[in-house]
Parts: C-alpha cells; structure tokens; sequence
C-alpha cells in the first residue's frame, strides 16, 4: 500500500463543490472565446447562419462550457488565479495535467447560466517511468444550465509530484 | 465570410483525413485564450515567473489543448456538427514561441441512438517533432443527406 497517500488526503475522495454563474454566459464571451483560438466558425458569432443549421442559433464552442473561471468574483491569489481548486493536504513541488475526458451532451448557448458541480472521484498513487512516484487526482465536472439540462460532463486527471 | 463545410455523414468515409491545423502559439495567444477564460494565472504570460520554475516561456492551458482539437472537429465537422466526446492526454507543455499542428483521421463511423456519428483519432506535434497529444479520440455528430 502507499504510503504517501495519507488517510487525510483520502478522506477528500467524494467530496463535491457547486458553483453557479452570477450571469449568462453570453454571446461576448463566446466571441472572444472563439477569437483567441483563431476560430472564425460563424457558428460562434454569425446568428442569421447559424439559425440556418439544425443547431438554431450561436452555440458556443464545444470546450467552453468546462471553463468556469468566469464564475468566480474573487480576488487574484499571489499567483493570479481566481477559480475553483481544492485545497488539498500535498505539499507537491511540481503540478501537472494529466488527461481530459469530455462529454457533451447539448450545445451551451449565450443565454445559459451555468452551474458546475466538482467531485473529486479519485486519489492514487502510481509509479511513472519518467518521474518515479507520482499522486494522480481524478476530478469530474459536471455543467448544467438554468433549467437543470445536463450540457457536459469532464474527467480530469491532474498530476502531482511529491 | 466563409460558408462552412458541411460534410454529410454518407460521404464520410473511414481513413479519410481531416484538414490540419496549424497553430502559433505566441504571448499574444496565449494572453487572448487566458483573458477568454478568466485565467489570469502568471504562467500563461509572466516570464520571469516561470523562469524561476524552471520553465522556459509562459505556456499553455492544457484545456487550450482540447479547445484547439475541438475547434478542428468543428471546422472539418460544417455548420451542423456537434462534437460529443473528447479524450485527450497531454504528453508534454507547449511554451509560447511554439508553432503546433493538429493532425487527425477517421478511425470508423455508425448510427446510435439515431445520431450519425463519426469517431476520429486526432494528434498535436510541435514543428520540433515533439508530440503533445497522440491518438486523442473524438466523437463528431454530423449531419445527414436529406432522403
């Protein structure tokens, strides 16, 4: 059994947090969104074309919706950052992302207020061939709109290194 | 403006390529994709932060990875696809200064649920070779001829 891996840092399996978007997501932030990619799909910001498909309006794009930083009012930390993490009892040197899984179930649109549930599936320790003993945090999110739609679900692994 | 491609799923076949995409990654993306998603993190634009941790320029989001292959299923997909499922492990960190190109096939295609679906099998490498993501899957809904 591992060691590093204490009852403490256990006991976080299964927890949750729930966040809801004091606002719509709105159709600016789709643009923007769009633009920092380099995407000119006129699925994005063109309502007359989009209207035209079986989508029926601007949609977002598909990978949107699992950035919920947008969320929060908090202020900067020392780093900047101001979403969601877990304060979790690791003392890593080095954080890395691992893989992402996601499902989406209906396109997110600007008029959705978005609400994101956070639980935290796994935590375990695996030996890797280029780092030596690494702990794997397994997350998954799940977003809905504001009549209780499920639009996405996304599995994160997250890699720390003690 | 350009009118999107729309594929139908009739023509699409298995083993067809879908059109690279190349990507320079530069502070200027890089700020653009953290101020679209509120993430004002110092790794994504200050150098002298990530310096000291021994990286060599601000990088990349890993989710700005899954954004960027979604964007080529969308593009390839036309106006009425909708990606449906999207796995991808990154195997390294794209620093700003580096030019990507996302390459991907169709790997098999089926009806479920009365949804017409292709599965697609995507990579990222750097212009140095290095590879960012292999064998990511995708699922794409697509349209269908009319009858």
């Amino acid at each position: 059994m591992s060691t590093r891996i204490s009852d403490e840092l256990k006991s976080w399996i299964g927890r949750e947090a729930t966040y809801t978007a004091p606002e719509e997501l709105g159709r600016a932030a789709i643009r923007y969104f769009a633009l920092a990619l380099g995407d000119d799909n006129p699925l994005h910001h063109d309502e007359a074309l989009a209207q035209s498909t079986r989508h029926g309006g601007i949609i977002a794009p598909p990978t949107l919706v699992c950035e919920t930083n947008q969320i929060f009012q908090n202020a900067p930390d020392e780093n900047g950052y101001i979403g969601h993490s877990w304060p979790l009892p690791l003392s890593s040197s080095r954080f890395m992302r691992g893989s992402n899984e996601y499902e989406f179930h209906q396109p997110t649109r600007a008029d959705d207020r978005i609400t994101v549930t956070w639980r935290i599936v796994d935590i375990y320790e695996k030996d890797t061939r280029k780092n030596g003993a690494m702990i794997f945090v397994v997350s998954e999110a799940r977003y809905t709109n504001q009549r209780g739609e499920l639009l996405a679900v996304n599995r994160e692994t997250n890699i720390h290194q003690p | 403006m350009k009118e999107p491609r729309t594929p139908r799923f009739e023509d699409v076949t298995v083993g067809e390529t879908l059109p690279p995409l190349k990507f320079d990654v530069t502070p200027t993306s890089l700020v653009m994709y953290a101020g679209a998603t509120w993430d004002f993190h110092r790794y994504h634009y200050d150098a002298d932060f990530v310096t000291k941790l021994g990286m060599p320029a601000p990088f990349m989001d890993g989710q700005m990875a899954g954004a960027l292959l979604a964007r080529q299923l969308m593009q390839w997909g036309g106006a009425d696809a909708f990606v449906r499922k999207l796995s991808y492990r990154l195997r390294g960190t794209v620093y700003a200064g580096d030019s990507i190109v996302l390459q991907g096939t169709v790997s098999d295609k089926c009806v479920e649920q009365g949804r017409a679906l292709a599965l697609c099998s995507l990579s990222m490498t750097k212009s140095d070779g290095t590879q960012i993501v292999r064998n990511a899957t995708a699922v794409v809904e697509l349209g269908r001829r009319s009858p």
